[in-house]
């Protein structure tokens, strides 16, 4: 049938159809760290909803908002009332709260949808490993929490510079509260994430983390509250240390930086500074190696 | 009520991971009691206080918003709720099994341990573990009701959750009194203190208030989401 037809136009590239368009990549090759990175910031932005529906936005908005509060109202009573508001150092303590389910309803976020469809083996074929997924994940976490948390302390230090209060300005305790801003952050960010990596459903693992919380913090008031009423000081300070707040109150802000504490009682002192230390740095590295063996486990299937 | 659906709606919350959160907060329940038992603070007060901040506080909504959400959020998320929908049985029957299952649940899970939890610090002194197992079995039932409905409503359900009960009943209830009344704790607690003598149980709502409220919501919640349940529109994720 081919001879029939008069001589073929000039040859087109053959195989046309085939060739979709993938060019070959000759750019700079970043690596293992920008990749890591570049997974950070996008958790980071995800944290907060943004690249993700309006409706993801609002609740992390929202708790933003509410964290505000009591920075604006503080500024506002140091301008009209010359009084001072809010202390830097138990400012994450009172409005413990909003964290707590900050950390509860965005960490399933981070972790929930990677492993819910089973996509890590794809972050892992990169050169990505695995100390690198788990490192931004928690990195991403870890700077929302303080980011949640030092916005304020920092807004109502410089509202405090400006209104020029009758005073020293507390310097030394606008640097202990952000050191207890940063522990913190890092503390519930490594327990939040590693709780909510071990379920893929993003709703039990919001449910789980905020139990957490609930649990320590009950338990914490419930069993000191009762030591005190039995008038043993010294063991309801140790119970006070069960909830994650108090636990980084004892440990960096008293304990470090020798603030006054904020929780409900007194904390344990000498060696109890120590071993309020050890517990938090512990909870953080047993968080770590929960996390890393939860993955291992999932990047194999 | 369908025995099928409501079969398959236990499987799913007691056969996977979420049975031992549903067992963690019972057990962190009785655990507390017997710390205070043997530390020798069994006394009355601290019963209370511990029913009260603990098992109503922290245990009830928390089971609550689990089993609430968990008998049909899972199912949204997933999409396979379509297979559901798409059989022959009406939608506000689907409701309600649902929420008997998720009912069943808490009240299962909280009414035990709280009767077990008093009983072992104080016996039956003063009708407090009557009382407050009485609570929990109507409150546990309300937050089923609500947290089902919100389960249908939103896919946030279990944040929204999260933030009424530690939000509005927790922080904004201790501030301000007249969020009380709308608190499905508080309601608990009215209920708990009407079986119960025991003096350190004050509750600032009329139990009239508090039957009514909690059966208004209850009843209103699973209504609510059967309607919902039957203009159905499955949304993509996000």
């Amino acid at each position: 049938m081919s001879e029939s037809l008069p001589a073929p136009p000039p040859p087109a590239p053959a195989g046309v159809i085939h060739d979709i368009g993938y060019r070959h990549y000759d750019g700079p090759r970043l690596g293992r760290g920008h990749a890591a990175a570049a997974l950070a910031v996008h958790s980071l932005r995800g944290v907060f909803g943004l690249g993700r529906t309006a409706r993801a936005k609002i609740i992390p908005f929202v708790l933003f908002g509410i964290m505000m509060l009591p920075a604006v109202v503080s500024i506002a009573m140091m301008a009209i009332l010359q009084e001072r508001g809010v202390r830097y150092t138990e400012y994450a303590i009172v409005m413990q709260a909003i964290p707590a389910i900050f950390l509860a309803s965005q960490s399933p976020y981070t972790v929930a949808p990677d492993l819910r469809f089973r996509v890590l083996p794809l972050y892992l074929s990169r050169p990505v490993t695995l100390w690198d997924y788990v490192g931004a994940k928690l990195a991403a976490m870890t700077a929302a929490l303080f980011l949640l948390t030092a916005v304020p302390l920092t807004v109502l230090f410089v509202g405090e510079l400006v209104v020029d209060m009758p005073g020293a300005v507390r310097t030394s305790e606008y640097l202990a509260g952000m050191a207890g801003a940063l522990a913190l952050s890092v503390l519930l960010a490594a327990l939040g994430v590693a709780i909510a990596s071990f379920t893929p459903r993003r709703g039990l693992g919001v449910a789980a983390v905020i139990a957490f919380y609930l649990l320590s913090t009950g338990v914490s008031t419930a069993v000191g509250r009762v030591l005190e009423q039995a008038g043993d000081f010294a063991a309801a300070s140790w119970a006070w240390l069960i909830s994650p707040f108090f636990l980084v109150d004892a440990a960096v802000q008293v304990g470090v930086f020798g603030m006054d504490g904020s929780g409900p009682g007194g904390y344990p002192e000498g060696v109890g500074v120590a071993a309020a230390i050890m517990i938090m740095v512990g909870l953080i590295a047993l968080s770590v190696v929960a996390l890393i063996a939860r993955y291992r486990k999932a990047a194999s299937r | 009520m369908n025995g099928v659906i409501a079969g398959i709606t236990y499987r799913a919350l007691l056969g996977r991971r979420r049975v031992w959160l549903l067992v963690l907060l019972p057990a962190v329940l009785l655990a507390l009691a017997v710390l205070l038992r043997v530390i020798g603070a069994d006394g009355e007060r601290a019963t209370v206080e511990l029913l009260r901040t603990f098992a109503i506080g922290v245990m009830l909504p928390l089971l609550g918003v689990i089993a609430g959400t968990g008998v049909i959020a899972p199912e949204i998320d997933d999409g396979t709720i379509v297979h559901l929908l798409s059989k022959p049985i009406s939608r506000p029957v689907i409701a309600q099994t649902k929420f008997l299952v998720a009912a069943s649940v808490v009240a299962a899970f909280a009414t035990v341990p709280t009767f077990a939890a008093a009983y072992l610090l104080i016996g039956l002194e003063a009708g407090v573990a009557s009382g407050f197992a009485l609570a929990a079995l109507v409150g546990g039932v309300a937050y089923a009701a609500v947290f089902m409905l919100l389960g249908v409503v939103t896919r946030h359900a279990v944040t929204i959750g999260i933030i009424y009960a530690v939000i509005w009943e927790g922080v904004v209830g201790n501030f301000v009194p007249g969020a009380r009344r709308y608190s499905v704790q508080q309601w608990a607690q009215t209920v708990a203190d009407q079986v119960s003598s025991s003096a350190f149980l004050t509750t600032d709502i009329g139990i009239g208030f508090a039957v009514s409220a909690l059966v208004v919501v209850s009843v209103g919640a699973v209504l609510w989401a059967g309607r919902r349940l039957r203009s159905f529109s499955l949304t993509g994720d996000e």
